[in-house]
């Protein structure tokens, strides 16, 4: 029986979902703002990653709200952590020397292939929200493999604040020299498809790879060690 | 152009190493052989896959040398420690299996403990 209504809801929602999309017009004329971002984009922001131009410097703002989130979520999963008294439901065993070695050796390698990410966001796939990750990844591979680690809370509370603030910053010299918040007209564009070009947004990305990456090394680090033995 | 024929002969030996590791993947009777095939033949079929697309397109090898190496450093581990942790939750071994070093080697480390206290 239930079975059978889960099958008409999804029916009737497929239905729907098709009658509302089959009304957009795939493939054809862009819509105004993003046959500007297509036509404009390279030339206005001189970054030949269109969708970095975009989520930095035309939505920059909301990329600001995005960071923004992510520091109200990881400070309220802190405070909640902090709280509780998590008990560990099975027995952590120590890991094999091999998997010591290995993580030891990868850590470095994973950070520079993080920052690499970053820095090069404005040319190449991906920007401060993958390379903070990876970053986070390898803070994470050291934690599992070794008991000893600890990474410094202060410290990494520092960086993150001090990468929230450059954006910010970099946001409000835009206010001031520029124009509009944000506006990308402050140091020279340079030129395209190099790594020193497209004016701010390389430098945003770099701040939002380092907040990105030590919040979630952060998160990691509260998650793993808030939790108590039995 | 004797390397664009070495480059698809290393790409085609990856594709066939690739596919015997899936037969394997489905084929294999317990955990630990199917993470020997999965591992093995991942290592080097993507290995030789990876080299091979280096030796065709040469402006890229120094790129897939250092793609192979970290698949040489990370795969390995990675399987080994996931072999570990499925030994020590006590997964059982398939039927007929004639050799468990790894449980002789705890049983003996527990009993030189026992004789140590």
């Amino acid at each position: 029986m239930r079975k059978w209504l889960a099958i008409i809801f999804l029916i009737v929602l497929g239905f729907f979902m098709a009658k509302i999309t089959s009304s957009f017009p795939f493939g054809e004329e862009k819509w105004g703002v993003s046959r500007h971002y297509v036509d404009k984009g390279i030339e206005e922001n001189r970054g030949s990653n269109l969708v970095t131009s975009i989520v930095v410097n035309y939505r920059g703002f909301d990329t600001l709200g995005e960071v923004t989130v992510l520091f109200l979520a990881a400070t309220a999963l802190a405070f909640l952590l902090s709280t509780c008294r998590c008990r560990r439901r099975y027995e952590r065993r120590e890991a094999s020397l091999i998997v010591k070695t290995a993580s030891e050796t990868l850590y470095p390698l994973l950070i520079l292939f993080g920052a690499y990410i970053f820095i090069h966001g404005h040319l190449t796939p991906g920007g401060g929200f993958q390379g903070g990750t990876v970053i986070a990844s390898a803070v994470m591979l050291m934690l599992l493999a070794h008991f000893t680690f600890h990474p410094n809370h202060r410290a990494l509370s520092t960086v993150e604040g001090l990468a929230g603030i450059t954006f910010v910053l970099i946001g409000f010299a835009g206010l001031i020299w520029g124009g509009s918040f944000l506006a990308n007209n402050i140091i020279p564009l340079g030129q395209w498809n190099r790594l020193f070009s497209a004016g701010v947004i390389p430098l945003i990305y770099v701040a939002v790879g380092f907040k990105v990456g030590s919040e979630l090394s952060g998160l990691i680090t509260d998650m793993i060690k808030t939790t108590k033995e039995e | 152009m004797v390397y664009r024929a070495l480059g698809e002969f290393l790409i085609l030996v990856g594709s066939l190493f690739l596919f015997l590791a899936g037969i394997g993947l489905l084929r294999m009777p317990d955990v630990y052989n199917r993470m020997q095939t999965g591992t093995k033949a991942t290592t080097l079929g993507a290995l030789s896959l990876i080299m091979g697309v280096g030796i065709y397109h040469p402006q890229w090898f120094f790129k897939t040398a250092i793609i192979s190496l970290f698949i040489l450093l990370t795969n390995p581990v990675s399987s080994h420690a996931l072999a570990r942790a499925s030994h020590n939750k006590g997964i059982p071994l398939a039927e007929g299996s004639v050799l468990d070093r790894y449980a002789e080697d705890k049983e003996r480390g527990l009993k030189e403990e026992e004789n140590d206290s």
